[in-house]
């Protein structure tokens, strides 16, 4: 900075304004999904870290398979824990199927059969003063398969 | 226009090399996990400390904000927020090098770029959270969240078997269920004025840096941004296990210092390696450990 502290000069002024505007807008989308579509206010640009308990430690899912004579709760294993952990923080038709179509890839890896998944978001809440905590379904996804194996597999 | 990203910027521009340098190790610091976009950031960054002329073209900031930027797409929605401040801030620095009044540009940047990063932050906490201004927030996590349990136990005067209690208490229940004897849960008045000083002291202070960030101030005002600045990093970073923020912020803060403001640039650097200190010393373990003996 000049040692009067003067600013850009009006034709460079979009240099300074487009990095502000970029996050503004980040800024804003990421309060819509928070709001539309769960996303934890901690994850997505709008700086909401450090602004509530419903981050990503408080949110789990839990995956159901159904297929010939099974219907069971599976674990999440590490191949699923990435795709897992996305569809926690932003429970989205998206992040929840692609979750499903790696518990499908993985099962049929296993040659276990599977018809159906079914995929449950939870979060851990806290009462306002005696903070006793309780989980809550936040969302419930079904996933069904397709018959048709897909090429090569 | 393309010679220009290219040129190295002459130092009399007066963007300070200091600035340049700490962006460069925040970028080495940091962990980038998706394995491309790390191999080019990590040797940006080395070459940017080695040579004066990569470190000053504007080329370098501009690639390394798209790296930074394809980092946080390709790991959607899992990139914190200090992350998202690091690709505006390498913009920022790619677009003013490349501007007629470089250090000029580049302070204007820093402060909307803190001012909105701030700004936000404070409505989160204000307005659109549920559970920050109760005090949830802070009482839950000061018990819940391990890196912060041992400035519970030195400033919040719990036991480490009162913690341990207290988080057998503060494990879920299905909705609607109700345990015949709950584990007792103890709350000394010290624990809950702690967190009453963090949710509070946070808010107070996250506002006020966002308002003389965003509101044009001088003189006196313009001293008193810089120590709200150093004042929050030198507080919070103390406990808060987010060191990437901190130094983010301290640098900055630092692209804000006039040339004869010597000693607010030599503190901002001192606030750098503090917070490199915080994030490397567990200090609160070590006084939780003198405190019980």
């Amino acid at each position: 900075m000049t040692d009067d502290g003067a600013g850009p000069e009006s034709r460079d002024r979009w240099r300074a304004v487009l990095p502000v505007s970029l996050l503004v807008v980040v800024a804003c989308a990421q309060v819509t999904l928070v709001r539309t579509a769960g996303l934890t206010p901690w994850k997505g640009g709008g700086f909401g870290m450090f602004s509530t308990t419903d981050g990503g430690g408080r949110r789990y899912v839990r995956v159901f398979v159904i297929g010939v004579e099974r219907s069971e709760e599976i674990a999440i294993s590490p191949s699923l824990q990435d795709a897992a952990w996305r569809a926690a923080l932003l429970p989205r038709d998206a992040e929840l199927s692609r979750l499903a179509r790696r518990v499908v890839e993985r099962e049929r890896r296993h040659r276990r059969p599977v018809d159906l998944v079914r995929i449950e978001t939870w979060r851990i809440e806290y009462a306002p003063d005696s903070l006793a905590a309780t989980t809550r379904l936040t969302r419930e996804f079904v996933y069904r398969v397709d018959p048709t194996p897909a090429p090569g597999s | 226009m393309w010679t220009r990203l290219l040129r190295p910027v002459r130092d009399e521009h007066g963007v300070p090399d200091s600035v340049l340098t700490l962006t460069a190790i925040i970028l080495l610091l940091r962990p980038f996990d998706v394995w491309w976009a790390a191999s080019f950031v990590l040797a940006a960054a080395c070459l940017s400390l080695f040579s004066r002329a990569v470190r000053r073209a504007p080329v370098t900031w501009l690639l390394v904000a798209v790296f930074v930027a394809a980092r946080i797409v390709a790991v959607w929605p899992l990139s914190d927020n200090h992350i998202y401040l690091l690709a505006y801030w390498c913009l920022a620095i790619g677009l003013a090098l490349s501007s007629a009044n470089p250090a000029g540009t580049l302070s204007v940047s820093s402060r909307w770029l803190l001012g909105g990063a701030f700004a936000m932050a404070v409505l989160w906490k204000a307005a659109l959270s549920p559970d920050y201004v109760d005090g949830r927030f802070f009482r839950v996590t000061l018990l819940t969240d391990e890196r912060f349990a041992d400035a519970s136990l030195v400033f919040g005067g719990l036991s480490r078997e009162q913690m341990i209690q207290n988080r057998a208490f503060l494990e879920p229940l299905p909705q609607g269920a109700e345990l015949l004897k709950p584990p007792p849960f103890v709350e000394p008045p010290r624990l809950r004025a702690f967190a009453a000083a963090a949710t509070w002291g946070g808010l107070v202070l996250e506002g006020l840096i966002a308002l003389t960030c965003l509101v044009p101030v001088r003189g006196r005002l313009d001293v008193a941004r810089h120590g709200l600045l150093l004042a929050f990093c030198v507080t919070t970073y103390a406990l808060a296990p987010v060191a990437g923020f901190g130094w983010l912020i301290a640098t900055m803060g630092l692209a804000q210092c006039r040339p004869h403001q010597q000693s607010l640039h030599r503190a901002y650097l001192a606030v750098f390696i503090l917070i490199l200190l915080y994030s490397e010393v567990p200090w609160t373990g070590v006084l939780a450990e003198w405190a019980v003996r």
